[in-house]
């Protein structure tokens, strides 16, 4: 009996430890998108020994990829399973930012009871732009606002570009300024003379392959009505100065019933009849392939690309051409979209927010732990050069890829190889002069014409993208799509998206 | 020895006319055809080079042949080999101990003498039609059984099922009469050896019917995969497979959102041949195996214990 009692005793007392070993670091668990990962222990290794003594918490990551993530994501957050304690969110993924923070399944950082942000992440607040922050702004589930997720500081602001093969233009006796200058209705001659030569030797060639809808949107200056998730709306912008009103002031339309839309769609059918845009960039299933491809391969002239800065570098050096980007408005524009385009929100599940917000704030603001989870560890994955630029070790990096803006704060990133040393500070510096949508934070609330919506976008899904690409025959296919749209309630939703717009310019 | 003249074939008697016969190969031929061109259609496209999709389209005489989609999957190396290992063992593992299952349930159900089968036949066919819900499953599995990155989540949950339970009791019930067990008994045959030595060779051929519909299922399977499972070591070729397609859905989707740098995700991503190629891998061994299986089922259908 007495040894059975002493047994019970050295295991209370052992029990009586664990609190004690509290000083052993917490294990932060973090689900995120877009990864092809399949080996960190190198990299783990190293960061826990770091984390361990900075703030005593070792990391566990989930590689989530593009095709797995929002499935996690979505059984993680609707189970109120403790899985994660940090999530990767936006207004892409299935874990929308605004609606998953409104459904309460994120922890309020900058909350007055208890403000984890002013608290653990003081650096966090002077590294990153207060606009990320203002962007980050939205309603929680008790109908206030506040920041429910650290915004990441990537391109936050929206540049749409005109992706030129400056190769192949100058090989015909082209130069930049020449595209510029005809714009998007002047390019007939280039073509044709572009196609001509390229064809000389018996082969297909397409000089205009792009992305439809992005193409409308450069073309139209009409940038994406948050919430409109189904392009049916445009406003449109000053395309000259994008942080005042344009031509028709702050007001939205149907997409497809302005003259600026017809004019389009005319210009695109004479470009696509003459041939000189890809049909396979008409089709649904082979469009981004077909796209991506025609640039990967340098087989194009002109293209779209919603880039970044600094992505000529990169595309040049890829591609082998030299590539340049032709920004179709003044400046790159911020609106919801592009600043809620990457963040990471803490569970509202988790057991250490504190912990989390520690790492949130260190992972941003520390070179050293956003550079070895961002690009690996260096000898093993990158190796710098003398000018302290980040060469890519292709066999180890293979394996270990994670999604670069998914991460954080790229500006703390070394430069990659062909940048130059002081890229980031130029990075910085050219995200700082964009501007703000005259409309910027607002977000079109779908819900009061879910019905006509879904009926609307049934009907559009069968035309858009073959107008937005020239491969239907504008004189038939437009009126029918427009009266199609007419009868299953379009004005209707434009007419609540507008009465929204009013309501919150506070007109 | 005596000829059978000519003119009165008697076992020609029950036939259906040549005409109506023709009619039902021609049916039967086309609904054939209309299988296969699929798969046919899938190695071409696999064969087929990256340019001539992106000149013609899928076509089953592309402009040009190609085995850059091969090359690629057999880079794919160690995951590939060890997806197609993962495949396996789940297949079989999972086939095997559901199988066992599905026979020690089914078995006792069609037992008249068994008191509790009522109660039991209900059990499983109330699950057959009404489902618990994706998001409770996934928290019984998950966080109830711990079934999360291991190789129990991938076979675990598809163990029973209630549809191969009732299919495996009809077949006890049309193919072993019961006076068959009664014999056993006087005979001096215990429970388990009258099970083992004079049942299950008689339902042999449910059984490998139910094994087939099981391997099929698990071999297909990828959807548990993409639940509970997030370790690479871990995949199924079939998921390996989807992961390459919902990627690239996914990208293509949202690439307007994710601007510039997903443009070189999608650089990344294995081409539509490679993709195919590994269709041609997923499917061929099932396609081998399917003929050894269907020599039962086809037996099962003419095939009783008790004849006359």
């Amino acid at each position: 009996m007495k040894k059975f009692l002493a047994l019970i005793l050295a295991a209370v007392m052992l029990l009586s430890l664990v609190p004690a070993m509290a000083d052993s670091p917490v294990e932060i668990t973090m689900l995120l998108e877009g990864n092809n990962v399949t080996d960190d222990a190198a990299v783990l290794e190293k960061l826990n020994a770091y984390l361990t003594e900075k703030i005593g918490v070792t990391l566990k990551p989930t590689w989530g990829t593009w095709g797995n993530f929002d499935q996690l994501a979505q059984d993680a957050v609707n189970t109120g399973s403790d899985e994660y304690d940090i999530l990767f969110t936006c207004s892409w993924t299935a874990n929308e930012y605004a609606s998953y923070a409104k459904k309460g399944a994120y922890v309020r950082l900058d909350d007055p009871a208890d403000n984890l942000l002013a608290d653990y992440g003081a650096e966090l607040k002077t590294v990153l732009p207060e606009l990320l922050f203002e962007g980050a702004m939205t309603e929680g589930p008790d109908g206030e606002k506040g920041i429910y997720a650290v915004p990441g500081f990537k391109d936050f602001a929206t540049m749409n570009t005109w992706d030129i093969n400056v190769t192949l233009l100058e090989k015909y006796g082209y130069t930049l300024d020449d595209v510029k200058n005809a714009g998007f209705y002047g390019w007939g001659d280039i073509f044709a003379k572009v196609k001509a030569g390229e064809e000389a030797d018996g082969k297909v060639f397409y000089p205009f392959i792009f992305e439809g809808a992005v193409a409308e949107r450069f073309v139209d200056g009409t940038p994406i009505v948050t919430g409109d998730a189904n392009s049916l709306l445009s406003y449109y912008m000053n395309t000259e100065d994008v942080s005042v009103p344009g031509a028709y002031g702050n007001v939205i339309f149907n997409k497809y019933a302005t003259p600026e839309f017809e004019k389009f769609a005319r210009q695109m059918r004479e470009y696509y009849l003459a041939g000189y845009i890809d049909p396979a960039i008409a089709i649904g299933e082979t469009a981004t392939d077909a796209w991506r491809n025609a640039q990967n391969t340098a087989n194009y002239l002109i293209s779209s690309e919603v880039s970044l800065y600094g992505y000529e570098y990169t595309t040049s050096e890829a591609r082998g051409i030299q590539v340049a980007y032709l920004m179709t408005t003044d400046a790159p524009y911020i609106d919801n979209t592009s600043v809620q385009g990457a963040m990471m929100a803490i569970s509202a599940n988790s057991a250490h927010p504190v912990e989390a917000m520690k790492f949130l704030n260190l992972l941003n603001t520390d070179p050293y732990v956003m550079t070895l989870l961002n690009y690996g560890v260096e000898g093993i994955h990158y190796t710098l050069n003398a000018e302290g630029e980040v060469e890519f070790n292709a066999d180890a990096r293979a394996t270990y890829s994670p999604w670069t803006n998914g991460l954080g704060n790229v500006t703390l990133l070394p430069p990659q190889k062909g940048q130059g040393a002081d890229f980031q500070k130029r990075f910085a510096e050219f995200y700082a002069g964009s501007k703000k949508l005259p409309i910027y934070g607002f977000t079109f609330d779908s819900k009061p014409v879910e019905t006509e919506i879904a009926a609307v976008t049934n009907i559009k899904e069968a035309y858009a993208l073959s107008l937005f690409t020239g491969a239907v025959d504008v004189d038939t296919a437009l009126p029918e799509l427009l009266s199609k749209l007419e009868n299953a309630g379009m004005q209707k939703i434009v007419d609540e998206a507008n009465r929204q717009l009013k309501a919150f310019l506070g007109e | 020895m005596t000829v059978i003249p000519k003119k009165s074939i008697p076992f020609r008697l029950n036939m259906v006319s040549r005409r109506t016969e023709a009619l039902f190969h021609l049916i039967l031929g086309l609904f054939a055809l209309a299988c296969i061109i699929p798969f046919i259609f899938v190695i071409i496209i696999s064969f087929s080079s990256e340019d001539s999709i992106r000149q013609i389209g899928y076509s089953f005489v592309p402009n040009a042949w190609s085995l850059a989609a091969y090359n690629q999957v057999f880079n794919l190396g160690d995951a590939l080999w060890r997806s197609y290992f993962n495949s396996f063992l789940i297949t079989i593992v999972g086939t095997l101990a559901s199988v066992t299952m599905c026979v020690l349930y089914a078995y006792p159900l069609y037992r008249k003498d068994y008191k509790y089968r009522g109660f039991f036949s209900f059990l499983s066919f109330f699950t057959m039609i009404f489902g618990g819900g994706l998001i409770p499953t996934y928290i019984v599995c998950k966080n109830l059984l711990g079934m999360s990155n291991n190789y129990a989540a991938l076979i675990v949950p598809m163990l029973v099922s209630p549809f191969n339970i009732i299919i495996m009791r009809t077949f006890f019930q049309t193919s072993v009469p019961f006076d068959l067990i009664e014999a056993a008994t006087i005979d001096g045959s215990g429970e388990y050896t009258t099970l083992t030595r004079i049942i299950l060779p008689i339902v042999k051929p449910g059984i490998a019917t139910v094994a087939l519909l099981t391997a099929l299922a698990y071999w297909n399977e990828w959807f548990l995969c993409l639940l509970y499972v997030t370790k690479r070591e871990l995949y199924p070729l079939q998921y390996l497979l989807m992961e390459m397609q919902r990627n690239a859905e996914f990208l293509a989707r949202n690439s307007s959102m994710i601007g510039a740098s997903g443009a070189s995700a999608i650089q990344a991503l294995p081409s539509q041949t490679m993709r195919m190629a590994v269709v041609v891998f997923i499917v061929l061994p099932i396609a081998c195996a399917y003929p050894f299986f269907q020599r039962y089922v086809v037996a099962g259908l003419t095939i009783g214990s008790v004849k006359g």
